[in-house]
């Protein structure tokens, strides 16, 4: 009796073993398939319950966690609004000479955001708890015009692009996750790189492949290349901000920069984002 | 373990309650800029209650879920979890739990070999970018955390699913008055 007991909790293991290695060669580099697709279906409108439902509690625990990192960053802060004044200053006049000069190229367009593209705005609904994917589920999917590589910002920049689409919701891929990469530039100079995510730490991003002749320094800003050849193009348009530069440095057997990026985005405490649908794709 | 149709319903209601509430609540809550995870504790304490094989069940269905509700490749996250039920459910079935610190510290166990196994995982699948060192430190203050959420977790899934542990010779609480003596 105690044998067969034995019998046949080996059998259900290794059941379960085969079961997950198959499920992980089967699914493994696809997006979205037709039973992740039906769970969330399911499981959406309990997470938009629950989201709300938590919001209070959510935000009482985040107070704790804000309220000790805000004493050691006020002094800090300080300093850097003092220098963001100065540069306020100076970025609206630069705002105002653009304006000027968009006029005169007749360009029909108005902050980072570029024509074509239409907004949907979302709500975060579900967060992944993995160290190794930084994924966002969002309230809004294919039925409100969300689809699969749509570029995703908020407020401050870009977050990250549409991974998967159900009917009421999305899947974000954030700019932070192991799998994301994005063609950036740095501005002023424009030279380009490949911004990497550095996994485990949200507030640092790597812009690699920098030519080391032209050096870039702290503080310069990045924001999307959004290049496009005849056939195929970037998933970001131009000029979205993504950063500043926090470190920049040789390395020293290869002759290109390291160049270390701290997001504009706030991505652990993102809640309203929007997506830009339509557009150009390659 | 004994399980019943209502057993089981409870089982399902635990681990749903459980997925929805980490994505929900604790994903999205940071304390010392680390947020929580509830799961591996989950799996750890299913195991220590009812053997090797609800946690491994357990586990198992508790990553299937995450996975597909994240649309991540499906299976990865179960086989972690699944594995760390099952080693919990092992250490139920060979010792005996005198002490009440140890489910909270196999659950620190538990949560420190799940995010090892994640990481495993996904170097399997061939992670593709820089790793910071600041992922150790995540993987312990999340291992930290998980003492805490264990212990809370162990004394209430005890509760709820009490009608199917085993019982327990209860402790007498006064000594045998000993007329006479």
């Amino acid at each position: 009796m105690y044998r067969k007991q034995v019998r046949r909790r080996r059998a259900v293991l290794a059941l379960l073993i085969v079961g997950s290695f198959a499920l992980l060669t089967l699914t493994y580099g696809q997006g979205s398939n037709g039973v992740q697709r039906g769970v969330s279906t399911i499981f959406s409108p309990i997470q938009s319950v629950a989201d709300q439902a938590l919001k209070p509690a959510r935000d009482l625990v985040n107070w704790f966690d804000e309220t000790f990192d805000a004493r050691g960053r006020n002094s800090q802060l300080h300093s850097e609004l003092e220098a963001t004044r100065r540069e306020a200053v100076e970025g609206q006049a630069a705002i105002a000479e653009n304006a000027d000069l968009r006029k005169l190229l007749s360009l029909d367009r108005s902050g980072a955001i570029p024509a074509g593209y239409e907004e949907v705005t979302a709500r975060v609904i579900a967060r992944s708890p993995s160290l190794w994917f930084a994924d966002v589920t969002i309230d809004a999917g294919s039925n409100d015009g969300v689809e699969v590589d749509d570029p995703v910002v908020n407020g401050d920049g870009l977050v990250g692009r549409v991974s998967a689409v159900t009917g009421g919701t999305a899947q974000v891929t954030l700019i932070t996750d192991q799998s994301s990469a994005v063609s950036a530039k740095v501005v002023p100079p424009g030279v380009q790189g490949v911004l990497r995510p550095n996994v485990g730490d949200p507030e640092d991003l790597i812009l690699d492949f920098i030519d080391s002749s032209k050096l870039v320094g702290q503080g310069q800003t990045i924001v999307t290349a959004g290049w496009r050849s005849s056939e195929i193009a970037s998933l970001f348009p131009p000029n979205l901000p993504i950063g500043e530069i926090t470190k920049a440095s040789i390395l020293d057997q290869e002759a290109i920069q390291q160049v270390h990026v701290r997001p504009f985005a706030d991505l652990r405490n993102l809640d309203r984002i929007q997506v830009l649908t339509g557009g150009w794709r390659g | 373990m004994i399980l019943t149709p209502n057993i089981l319903a409870r089982l399902v209601a635990i681990v749903v309650l459980a997925v929805v509430l980490q994505l929900s609540f604790f994903s999205r809550v940071a304390l010392f800029h680390v947020s929580p995870d509830v799961l591996p504790a989950l799996v750890v304490c299913l195991g220590l209650l009812g053997g090797s094989m609800t946690g491994a069940v357990s586990g198992f269905w508790v990553g299937f879920l995450l996975d597909c509700l994240l649309v991540q490749p499906l299976g990865g996250g179960s086989l972690v979890l699944l594995a760390v039920g099952y080693g919990a459910g092992l250490f139920r079935e060979r010792f005996e739990i005198h002490s009440p610190l140890v489910p909270p510290l196999l659950c620190m166990a538990g949560t420190l070999l799940a995010e090892l196994g994640f990481g495993a995982v996904q170097l399997m699948l061939g992670i593709d970018s820089s790793v910071s060192l600041l992922v150790v430190r995540d993987i312990l203050v999340k291992s930290a955390f998980a003492f805490f959420l264990g212990w809370a977790l162990y004394i209430g899934l005890k509760r709820v699913l009490r009608p199917a542990l085993v019982e327990e010779p209860r402790r007498r609480r006064r000594p045998p008055t000993v007329l006479g003596a």
